[in-house]
């Protein structure tokens, strides 16, 4: 029906002059088309006779000359033909059928939508430089993907702009060959072990003195076990995909299991405090702790019962420290350098360690619990 | 078979013991020598920020004297080097937690199974450095090129020359910028050594790498392409016995500067 020397323009939504003004000006500044016939699509819309002569010196302000007019309103259609404005009635079904038909051909024509606030169509037919659009909707995709990615790692309470993986393969080329980071990391782990086991045959050594002295055997096996169980885990969300980079290096932090009966909190005492805790200060507490403000790192919250913060907890929380595992740890912000829940630590993922927090950023409320003797991040009311 | 302990001091504050510690002490790890890292620093610990080690501590020094855990239990291992361990201080408390003996006593126990025992001293002469020093049997003195750097530096080697047990102490010069040098503008480091009259163990170059390695958690040493990361291994060498020539901290010069100079003395003719 249209040819290459034509551009719709669809207004059949926009209801005043002044948004077909504003949506007008817009299609045509975005898109170069100088020297087209624009064909207006106008639903019901009355104009006067000043306004389409408004409209028609916008269009030919833009190099375009105002060829056909579509509109159901028969005033318009008047002052139109006395124009000299072609005037047509709109078909419904015809851009319908002509979508169909192109998306059958495919190569001739790519639709191109731009949703104005107005919500208005702008859609060219036979557009001379489609390898263009294509391209804008190509990056358009792109950079919507980019957004989502920034927006998980956020999420995950990541820096998006750090480079880990680079900073990562830094390190480990720095002694050894690039190419060979499997192997580094092998024989890293061969030394690993091979100190471990020199730990273990000194301890053993001591072990068979001791006996020979026959006293204080216990603690060395105690020792022993020490040595292979222990170690501290990182703390995971339970919603996110994202997973903490695993450790290369297994490392040996160890802590002693408590044995005492769990004791649980009286809900009723609960310590409420409205001030910032800094670094060095130590909060204890033999109920719950609900606290105002952040909690920078280097304080530390110890509390029988839960621990729920109004703000950024960058600190250590130890929740339910007598033994309590159903005990939790919320916070407006969990950025927290260690995580302890009864018997329970974690630390927080390697990367993350960036010296302050900024506050501005997107509070992501969780809620730290215990599932299966691990600390794992819900979001708050997540099951 | 003994590790030597060798505190690192410098009696100013903010003149570079942290960043001095943490960058020998990886660099000897990775010269293969078995490292533990003990801060001093009791109620405004640093090391542990520095290695990138705040997240795993658990036990502290203060646990270990008070009895709360092992020795063992305590130590941290580094990340990337099996070879390096912190000791780290505790953050809720002060220096009057530790006392001189129970730190000797550390020190005794950790040089038995490490080759080298750094540790890294607070600010000042009160009890924290008393304690710092009491267990060392070698010291590095951490300065700046400023009066107020070389007096406390001053104090310290004075210090540390009544100490029993120290046998060896050398001078680190640090935050050198040869460009104020030449234009007499900062003291050359031949100046601090005769001022102080001590033996030279290194001198590091003013470095921005230092400020993104701290704030990354990453000893500067790791990074090759840095001068100051270069300096502290050769110290690292020198520590191990190695005669290593002073590196030339010369600013490379670029085509500007060469330009500039060019002008400069077509003005002065």
């Amino acid at each position: 029906m249209y040819d290459n020397e034509f551009f719709v323009v669809d207004m059949a939504s926009c209801t005043s002059t002044g948004e077909i003004v504003n949506s007008l000006s817009l299609a045509l500044e975005t898109l170069n088309h100088s020297g087209k016939k624009i064909v207006l699509k106008l639903n019901d819309t009355y104009l006067n006779q000043s306004q389409l002569l408004s409209i028609q010196s916008l269009v030919t302000s833009y190099g375009c000359i105002l060829d056909t007019i579509e509109t159901i309103n028969k005033e318009t259609a008047q002052l139109a033909e006395n124009m000299n404005i072609f005037v047509q009635k709109p078909i419904e079904k015809r851009v319908e059928e002509k979508y169909i038909s192109n998306e059958e051909k495919t190569s001739d024509f790519i639709p191109f939508n731009i949703n104005t606030e107005n919500k208005s169509e702008i859609i060219p037919l036979k557009e001379a430089n489609e390898t263009h659009f294509q391209a804008n909707l190509d990056a358009l995709a792109q950079a919507q993907s980019e957004i989502d990615i920034q927006k998980d790692l956020l999420n995950a309470g990541i820096n998006p702009n750090a480079d880990f993986e680079n900073i990562e393969k830094q390190i480990s080329s720095q002694y050894i060959a690039p190419d060979d980071i499997v192997k580094t990391v092998e024989e890293f782990s061969k030394i690993n072990n091979s100190l471990l086991d020199d730990f273990k045959a000194q301890e053993i050594k001591e072990e068979i003195k001791e006996e020979e002295k026959e006293d204080e055997n216990e603690e060395t096996q105690e020792e022993l076990q020490d040595v292979e169980k222990n170690s501290i885990g990182v703390y995971k969300k339970a919603y996110d995909e994202y997973e903490a980079q695993e450790d290369q290096w297994e490392d040996v932090d160890f802590y002693e299991t408590p044995t005492t009966d769990p004791v649980v909190s009286d809900s009723k005492n609960t310590t409420y405090i409205n001030q910032t805790l800094r670094s060095g200060q130590v909060l204890e507490s033999d109920g719950n702790v609900v606290i105002i403000g952040d909690c920078h790192p280097g304080s530390e919250i110890r509390a029988i019962g839960d621990i729920t913060v109004w703000g950024v907890l960058s600190g250590i929380a130890h929740a339910g420290c007598k033994g309590n595992l159903n005990a939790k740890v919320r916070a407006l912000k969990l950025n927290a350098v260690q995580l302890r829940i009864g018997n329970c630590y974690s630390r927080r993922p390697d990367g993350t360690n960036i010296p302050y927090i900024i506050k501005s950023s997107i509070f992501t409320p969780e809620e730290a619990r215990v599932v299966d003797n691990e600390i794992m991040l819900f979001k708050i009311n997540q099951n | 078979m003994a590790g030597s302990v060798i505190v690192i001091t410098s009696g100013k504050g903010g003149v570079g013991k942290t960043t001095t510690s943490a960058n020998i002490g990886t660099a000897l790890a990775h010269m293969g020598n078995k490292v533990v890292l003990i801060d001093t620093d009791i109620g405004l610990r640093n090391l542990d920020l520095l290695l990138g080690l705040e997240n795993r501590i658990v036990y502290t020094i203060v646990d270990v004297v008070e009895e709360r855990c092992k020795l063992k239990q305590a130590l941290v291992k580094d990340k990337k080097n099996p070879n390096l361990c912190l000791l780290a201080a505790a953050q809720t408390r002060d220096k009057s937690a530790l006392d001189a003996e129970q730190l000797k006593d550390i020190c005794d126990k950790l040089k038995e199974d490490f080759d080298y025992v750094l540790v890294d001293c607070p600010a000042g002469i009160e009890q924290g450095f008393q304690n710092a020093v009491a267990g060392a049997n070698e010291a590095i003195v951490v300065t700046t090129p400023e009066m107020s750097a070389i007096r406390d530096a001053d104090r310290i080697i004075g210090l540390l020359e009544s100490k029993e047990g120290v046998d060896k102490y050398r001078l680190l010069v640090n935050r050198v910028r040869p460009n104020l040098i030449k234009s007499n503008d900062m003291m050359g480091v031949d100046d601090v050594v005769e001022i102080l009259s001590c033996e030279l163990i290194g001198v590091i170059p003013e470095d921005t790498n230092i400020i993104t390695s701290t704030n990354k958690g990453e000893p500067v040493v790791n990074d090759e392409k840095s001068l100051a990361g270069m300096a502290y291994l050769n110290v690292a060498k020198r520590i191990m016995g190695e005669e290593v020539p002073l590196l030339d901290i010369d600013e490379p010069k670029t085509l500007i500067d060469k330009i500039k100079k060019f002008f400069a003395k077509k003005v002065q003719e």
